[in-house]
């Protein structure tokens, strides 16, 4: 668990942003590997772009509101 | 990369299999060599000067040696096989979602400091003020290896290592199957110039580098981080970015200006929270009075 917990903080040490940026890939996963989701494809890098800036807007929210 | 293996296979084309590969041809290959290799060793190169800067040259140049290392090994071991064998898109996508988590965090950092959310005398703060007092008595402290460094520099110089491998294997055999031990040597010198010239021009400029200010490198080192990270986890997707590789200077300004933004917004909210807790301090000590009033 320690080791877990030091690599977690080596990484990122910010819960939104990990639980963030991994539910974006998985979200560009299933846009690319599902046929279904095919039309979707040639949006990966908005989609991407604008994720990155939610998370980051998100965990800047609460570090605001903790300072608060 | 997709645009140089689009130039090589245009070389290959205009080139036909039977025609005889003569030397304006090789020296063509190592040209377009020369020039895709250049995109990636900038990419590489960047990461390292900024994690040179930043943290420590121990740690980015101990990366970077381990990223030749490991890109010898694996060259050596496959050769020209490496193009069948190295998972080059799930490989960027990994080192993309790694790079967008450390770049993340280091924004948050530096725009936190920005909009006066963030302490400047944290815990990282105390340790540089504590360098720049040994450096002012004149004393030196050995830098010592920095993992999350190390990490960056060599993830870096890995991929983008495994690049320009791509690209010398892919642009050496475009050529004819007969003459792709020329062409690959041929694309390897082009490769190779490339790379020293990008060297050169990164020992030039880092020297003006180490005079901008540790805070506003640190921000601009997230942003980098981040900008880089969604290129490459995009093309592991598969993802074809408009303008190539031009495209990831658009990314770095579309951060920079999201990063203003939301400094400004920052600022807004603590002016205004500090505007309603004094608001509400008044009116605590107002009705204080009151109670104590006869």
């Amino acid at each position: 668990m320690k080791v877990l917990k030091a690599i977690y903080n080596f990484i990122v040490g910010d819960m939104i942003i990990l639980i963030g940026v991994l539910i974006v890939v998985a979200a560009l996963a299933v846009i690319n590997f599902v046929s279904v989701f095919a039309p979707l494809r040639g949006i990966t890098g908005v989609v991407l772009i604008l994720a990155v800036l939610c998370v980051l807007t998100a965990t800047l929210y609460r570090e605001a509101r903790g300072n608060r | 990369m997709q645009w140089a293996i689009a130039s090589a296979a245009f070389l290959a084309s205009a080139g036909s299999a039977t025609a005889p590969v003569t030397l304006p041809d090789l020296w063509a290959i190592a040209l377009a060599a020369f020039l895709a290799s250049a995109v990636e060793f900038v990419e590489a190169f960047t990461i390292v000067l900024v994690v040179g800067v930043t943290i420590n040259w121990r740690s980015s140049l101990v990366g970077a040696l381990a990223a030749v290392a490991t890109l010898a090994l694996i060259v050596g071991t496959l050769g020209v096989a490496i193009v069948q064998w190295v998972p080059i898109d799930a490989l960027r996508l990994f080192v993309g979602v790694i790079l967008v988590l450390f770049g993340l965090k280091w924004m948050k950092k530096a725009i936190l400091r920005y909009s006066g959310l963030k302490a400047i005398h944290d815990e990282e703060a105390i340790f540089e003020e504590k360098m720049a007092e040994i450096r002012a008595r004149g004393e030196t402290v050995a830098p010592r290896i920095h993992p999350f460094g190390v990490a960056l520099s060599y993830k870096a110089v890995l991929l983008e290592g495994l690049e320009v491998a791509f690209i010398v294997i892919t642009f050496g055999s475009s050529i004819s199957k007969e003459a792709s031990a020329s062409g690959i040597a041929f694309a390897a010198i082009g490769a190779a110039v490339a790379g020293i010239l990008v060297i050169l021009a990164g020992v030039l400029i880092k020297a003006p580098l180490t005079k901008v200010p540790e805070n506003t490198l640190k921000f601009v080192v997230g942003v980098m981080l981040t900008s880089f990270g969604t290129f490459w986890a995009a093309e592991g997707f598969g993802y074809d970015w408009p303008f190539a590789d031009a495209f990831i200077p658009i990314l770095i300004v579309i951060y920079l200006l999201a990063s203003y933004l939301l400094v400004t917004w920052l600022k807004q909210r603590k002016r205004s929270w500090m505007a309603t807790a004094s608001t509400q301090r008044a009116a605590i000590t107002a009705q204080e009075e009151e109670e104590v009033r006869p």
